[in-house]
């Protein structure tokens, strides 16, 4: 083990050094309200584009699975759940239990499943919420992206913290 | 035709109409509110990150985000709660308000010439002996000062009515908070005023303002002491005491909903402003070297930046604790005031005729 | 009437009653300065005399959910209770799973958890950080603490995949690979911190403001720290050294450099100093991490070698991360039992997992920091006041659901 420091601060401030200390909190205040560093996204209008890897809603791809439950096996929401299809087994998921952790999309032993970059939709009863392997096995409607919605992507910058800057590709 | 003008003309101009319905009174105050509220907003955002109200309107920057508060507000429900006297429920936020706005048409927001602005029909009425001009205020008193502190003194008392009419723990220490308070800036703001009176001999803002002497250079300690007990005063943050949030929920204001609540939170507001008024008359020249109608609107925008920098306290501090407040009000501005009643004096006896 | 006055009121009614208002008061459930937690209150005047917590009002069951899931399906629930601070949660548990199994972790891999718990770490702190100064009134505090968190929760979303639930250690390494994206995104994230920890002083730590709401409030000294079972932080604030990244190295902090900042007072401003140092530490230990990371794989070789080669290529060589074998879906460890400790954002959190040999664990403990900090806030709470109940709580960083599980 290192050395063992134990800090004190100081305690008891000079009526100067309070002065100072006033001082110096509104001054950076103003100092924030004349620079201000925002880190707001402007959703609806600006869409943030999710890194790769990022675990979104899952797809299936039915001519690629093999039926093996490993995905219903590993699933820790039991979102996942086999079904049987013209004899063949294949995964059925319920997006009200899925906690996203991307476990079955890792397990598979052929990539028959892939974690989409979509995050944000919509359902509007729970009976939606169930995904027969049919339905499963179809692309994301991604959301509309208009000329009024921007695609930005998150980027750490070292003075504002978070910069969005416009998502090229 | 002409004639019935001309009599309207004179009527709405009338300062005693004039000054309590509409500047500084009713209206202008009620825009300069929401003013206020959305300059600490978005104050406060600007501060922290955050963009503040947007899309109400965005080419306002959306100033109309607190219209649609106001009216959404005035639109809901206003629940009674059980065991309540509902009269005086709905009466007290109503009267704490009431009696929040009176001062304004006491304040003199700027002088009269005899002739040249449009208010110098009324120079006889208003007339001020101690400057020898008209005084554009509701009611000419030559104690203003005094009076002005007094009524607005009396603001806390309705905090407190608010507070045991709803019947409420929360409200009640709230109460007991704010009236602690009210005892300790209450001194503090006489003392600054006296030591400023003494300073200029008189007991009227008018003459202050317009003797074109800063008050804020013949007495900067009265100026400190003054702003931190009209921060005090009015519960701006350092001194959100007697509403603390995450302590009492809203304090006394605990109950209210709806209309009632958009009331009570007038209330401090309107306080704010009476405070920054006095200031801006006392300390920062008020309408000098102007008069008439442009000299009203030059104390309107001198009070107003005071406001507008009180409020923007809050993305600067926390709350103090209330024994720290007082200690703060008692041990230490108390001694300050007395150091500004001596600087009055040798000032006033030096400097000022 | 003068000898009823009399017995009314000592002194005959002549002396003012300097006590306002004497009763109880229900801080909670809901309450804006409660969370999901009662404080039963009872004032005598602004002072409080006794302060009851009572937790549970989030509690989910998860140690006794934990005796009818299997292993795998553990890592989601463990790092429910503190889902700011996920990743330590997860690392905790699976060092237990870990060490039944008797698996070695690749180096690398265990610098990648060093790294996802120090930025979970900061995230954490900058989160009680916020939640401190909201409880005080200080609002900007609050919209920092969570606005400056948000870069370092991008890292973890960069690096796991998500932003707070992030399920990224497994047994016997962790899912994903450093990308040079994510060390650049740190770098400039130390130097963004850095830059912004200046201001907080300015604004936060040094505002007199905020010095005489922390300063000589709840005091806690050593002996009290120690007897009352404080940990982390809290611990640290009160004068005791230990920190279990130090007295008991997991995961790369035996070959790390980092001080461990303690402080004497034991007030609640001493514990807010030690969160602050931390984060600066912590951002110490990123760049060690990133300057030091050897190579080589991020999966123990027993599992990684189960993986097809296939999918090996695909994953592993294309975007480096590993995909789970088979074998996790529904593995069986050994009779035995385990327990291990990691020091999360808000101290020491101890795992106890017993397996009988089943794929289910027998009996799974968790203590967890906030835990430890219930019977801690009740004795710093009593004799003092009203307004003070805030910021011990805020001190405290007691986070609800962490210690209701």
């Amino acid at each position: 083990m290192d050395s063992i420091k134990i800090k004190e601060y100081k305690k008891g401030d000079s009526s100067l050094n309070l002065v100072t200390g006033h001082l110096k909190a509104v001054g950076t205040g103003v100092k924030y309200f004349v620079k201000p560093q925002r880190i707001t996204l402007k959703y609806p209008e600006e869409s943030l584009s999710l890194p790769t890897g990022y675990r979104g809603m899952i797809r299936l791809y039915k001519d690629v699975c093999i039926g093996c439950t490993l995905c219903a096996m590993v699933c820790p929401a039991d979102a996942m759940k086999m079904a049987t299809d013209q004899g063949k087994k294949f995964p059925t998921i319920n997006y009200g239990r899925c906690v996203f952790c991307g476990f079955c999309v890792d397990i598979c032993p052929v990539d028959a499943l892939k974690e989409t970059g979509v995050h944000d939709a919509a359902f509007s009863s729970r009976r939606e919420l169930f995904f027969s392997p049919d339905k499963f096995n179809q692309d994301f409607d991604q959301p509309p992206v208009e000329l009024l919605v921007k695609k930005v992507k998150a980027v750490i910058d070292e003075e504002k913290g978070i910069k969005y800057v416009p998502d090229t590709d | 035709m002409m004639n019935l003008l001309f009599d309207l003309r004179y009527y709405v101009l009338y300062p005693s109409f004039f000054n309590s319905v509409i500047y500084p009174g009713l209206i202008f105050t009620a825009i300069l509110l929401l003013t206020t509220i959305w300059f600490e907003r978005k104050a406060a955002a600007r501060v922290q990150m955050r963009v503040g109200p947007y899309y109400a309107s965005k080419r306002l920057g959306g100033f109309m985000q607190l219209i649609a508060d106001a009216v959404k507000f005035v639109f809901s429900e206003v629940i009674i709660p059980e065991g309540v006297n509902p009269t005086l429920f709905a009466l007290a936020p109503v009267l704490a308000v009431a009696m929040s706005f009176i001062p304004l048409s006491i304040i003199p927001v700027s002088v009269i010439p005899p002739s040249g602005s449009v208010f110098s029909i009324y120079f006889r009425d208003f007339y001020d002996p101690n400057i020898g001009m008209g005084v554009l205020t509701g009611l000419f008193v030559q104690y203003n000062m005094l009076l002005i502190l007094a009524i607005e003194s009396m603001y806390p008392v309705f905090v407190i009515f608010v507070a045991w009419v709803t019947n409420n723990r929360f409200a009640i220490v709230g109460a007991v908070r704010e009236s602690y308070l009210s005892v300790s800036y209450d001194v503090l703001l006489i003392m600054a005023t006296l030591s400023m009176s003494l300073e200029y001999h008189t007991l009227d803002l008018a003459k202050i303002a317009q003797s074109g002497i800063p008050g804020i250079l013949a007495n900067p300690v009265a100026a400190i002491v003054f702003f931190i007990a009209m921060l005090m005063g009015s519960a701006r943050f350092p001194f959100e005491i007697a509403e603390a949030e995450t302590e009492l929920v809203l304090g006394a204001y605990t109950e209210y909903s709806g209309f009632l609540f958009v009331l009570t939170m007038a209330g401090s507001y309107v306080g704010n402003l009476v405070y920054a008024l006095v200031f801006t008359d006392m300390f920062l020249w008020g309408w000098y070297p102007l008069s008439g109608f442009p000299g009203a609107l030059l104390t309107g925008l001198k009070a107003s930046i005071v406001v507008f920098f009180s409020v923007f306290l809050r993305a600067v501090y926390g709350r103090y604790r209330i024994d720290q407040a007082l200690r703060g009000g008692w041990k230490y501005l108390l001694p300050l005031t007395f150091v500004s009643l001596f600087i009055g004096l040798v000032v006033g006896y030096i400097w000022i005729p | 009437m003068t000898d009823q006055a009399e017995e009314l009121m000592k002194s005959g009614g002549m002396e003012i009653d300097v006590i306002p208002v004497s009763g109880e008061l229900n801080v909670g459930p809901q309450h804006p300065g409660s969370g999901h937690l009662r404080i039963y209150v009872r004032l005598n005047g602004d002072i409080i005399e006794e302060a009851q917590v009572e937790p549970g009002y989030v509690h989910r069951a998860v140690e006794k959910l934990g005796e009818n899931r299997n292993y795998i399906h553990l890592i989601p629930l463990v790092e429910r209770p503190a889902i700011l601070d996920s990743i330590h949660m997860n690392l905790g548990y699976i060092m237990a799973v870990e060490k039944i199994l008797g698996v070695d972790v690749p180096d690398r891999a265990q610098y990648l958890r060093s790294f996802a718990a120090e930025i979970s770490r900061i995230a954490s702190h900058l989160y009680g950080m916020g939640i401190l100064a909201i409880f005080i009134g200080h609002s900007t505090g609050f919209m920092w603490g969570f606005g400056d968190r948000e870069v370092w929760v991008q890292i973890l979303e960069a690096l796991t995949g998500a932003r707070i639930t992030n399920s990224y250690v497994i047994p016997g390494g962790v899912r994903r690979d450093l990308t040079p994206t994510i060390v650049e995104m740190t770098r400039k994230a130390v130097t963004y911190m850095r830059r912004k920890i200046k201001d907080w002083e300015n604004i936060f730590l040094n505002n007199p403001n905020v010095k005489a709401r922390l300063q000589d409030v709840g005091i806690m000294t050593r002996e009290q720290a120690i007897e009352w079972g404080a940990v982390g932080p809290n611990l640290r604030g009160s004068g005791v050294y230990y920190d279990v990244r130090k007295v008991e190295p997991y995961a790369a902090y035996s070959r790390l450099d980092f001080e461990i900042p303690v402080y004497k007072e034991g007030d609640g401003y001493a514990r807010t100093l030690v969160r602050f140092e931390e984060i600066q530490q912590s951002l110490n230990i990123l760049e060690q991490i990133i300057r030091d990371i050897p190579e080589g794989q991020i999966l123990s070789d027993r599992f990684f070698k189960q993986i097809p080669p296939t999918r090996l290529k695909k994953w592993w060589e294309g975007q480096r991360r590993v995909v789970m074998p088979g074998y996790y879906a529904s593995f069986r460890p050994p009779k035995g039992e385990a327990v291990t400790r990691v020091e999360a954002g808000r101290g020491e959190l101890l795992y106890y997992v017993v397996s009988d040999g089943s794929a289910k664990p027998y009996r799974l403990r968790m203590i967890t920091p906030s835990y430890r900090s219930i019977y801690v806030m009740q004795n710093l709470l009593k004799g003092v006041r009203y307004a003070d109940l805030v910021s011990i709580y805020g001190s405290l960083d007691y986070f609800p659901p962490e210690a209701d599980r």
